[in-house]
């Protein structure tokens, strides 16, 4: 029964990982941190699973636990040295896709991106996901006027690092 | 602005390739590791608090020195003392244990927070609480050496301190025991409240903003 329910998990989470990596790459600015953060999530996705019911999806239920974990995990303010490598390996923007503009627009994005706390990121995070704003303020536990509300100052935000 | 973020939006939902990929085994073995949970070290740190004064006694000198409390006058000062203190540690731990319980990572983020920073909370309550008493405990020796004659007696002194004026002595000895008292609680307050502050610091940061919106 236990080997079944690893496996069950295991394989799911191989599947979504893609969840995990992308809130590690919001959170964290170097390889060790993003596979510390990495590591945190799995550990606590695995220690929940026997209460996940399957009554959502399993992605949905990951955000919860992955966002959860990134936002209350105590990490060392490291002063980012190695950031930029780092993010122009992952954030590597195809540019037969993109005219020059457009790349060097989203390059700032993701920079401004980095910049922002942790609960904004969380919203940025669950709004580039295409998630609505009931299951964003499901997830942090605020209403959906607020999260709204608070997405827009974000906007805001966002704009005043890009053009300074 | 909002082509800006759209255009974000569509190019972050196709970088899916520049992810890392690790399989099946690499995750699998992961499950096992160890937690490095906030929840985990507010649990380190409040067992370890829970235990180290505890630890003290395990030393001679201590034992020694405690050897003066059960001297004449003093003895049921103590008792009394020590029945409140252990009725007030018991109470921390169970209310302590009953608010990790409830901490889980499956509430909304705000919950969440709410309720690692009610427990630790607890723990900090009980931190002060007992810096309290180590206080008392020095303030009651200090007043034990200032008003009880016979106390002085139950001290094993030095050849040179005998030789003192006996007021004097006991002038020396009762600020000597009031200054130490005041030191210790500050040195101990200062550690516990520095490396604990630290470990919450962010997520009371976080907390606020979520707060914030609320108004």
């Amino acid at each position: 029964m236990n080997k079944e329910l690893e496996h069950q998990f295991v394989t799911e989470l191989e599947n979504n990982q893609n969840i995990v990596h992308k809130v590690c790459t919001l959170y964290t600015s170097d390889r060790d941190s993003h596979n510390d953060l990495f590591q945190e999530i799995t550990i606590q996705l695995w220690k929940a699973y026997p209460k996940f019911r399957g009554d959502s999806k399993f992605s949905t239920w990951m955000y919860r636990v992955a966002l959860n974990t990134a936002i209350t995990l105590y990490r060392k303010s490291k002063r980012r040295i190695k950031t930029q490598d780092y993010e122009s390996v992952i954030f590597k923007i195809k540019a037969d896709e993109y005219d020059e503009t457009e790349e060097q627009q989203l390059k700032l994005m993701y920079k401004a991106l980095k910049q922002l706390g942790d609960i904004d990121k969380a919203l940025v995070f669950l709004y580039l996901e295409d998630k609505n704003y009931s299951e964003i303020s499901e997830t942090l536990g605020i209403s959906e006027v607020n999260a709204r509300v608070k997405m827009n100052r974000i906007k805001n935000k966002l704009r005043t690092i890009l053009n300074p | 602005m909002m082509d800006e973020l759209d255009l974000l939006k569509k190019d972050w939902q196709n970088k899916d390739d520049h992810l890392p990929k690790l399989s099946y085994n690499e995750l699998y073995n992961m499950i096992w590791k160890k937690s490095s949970s906030i929840v985990k070290w507010i649990l380190i740190i409040s067992v370890l608090e829970f235990v180290l004064p505890h630890l003290l006694y395990l030393l001679p000198s201590t034992r020694e020195g405690l050897e003066i409390y059960t001297g004449p006058g003093f003895s049921k000062y103590l008792i009394g003392a020590s029945i409140i203190q252990y009725s007030v540690v018991v109470y921390f731990i169970y209310q302590f244990y009953k608010r990790y319980q409830e901490i889980s990572v499956l509430d909304d983020a705000k919950k969440l927070m709410k309720k690692i920073i009610k427990t630790r909370r607890t723990v900090k309550n009980y931190i002060i609480f007992s810096l309290t008493m180590i206080l008392f405990m020095f303030i009651l020796v200090a007043a034990g050496i200032y008003f009880n004659d016979d106390f002085l007696n139950n001290f094993t002194l030095a050849q040179e301190a005998k030789n003192l004026n006996p007021e004097q002595l006991k002038n020396v000895l009762t600020i000597t025991m009031l200054i130490a008292g005041v030191l210790m609680v500050l040195l101990m307050g200062a550690i516990y409240f520095f490396l604990y502050g630290r470990l919450v610091r962010k997520l009371k940061v976080n907390y606020k903003e979520l707060k914030k919106l609320e108004i």
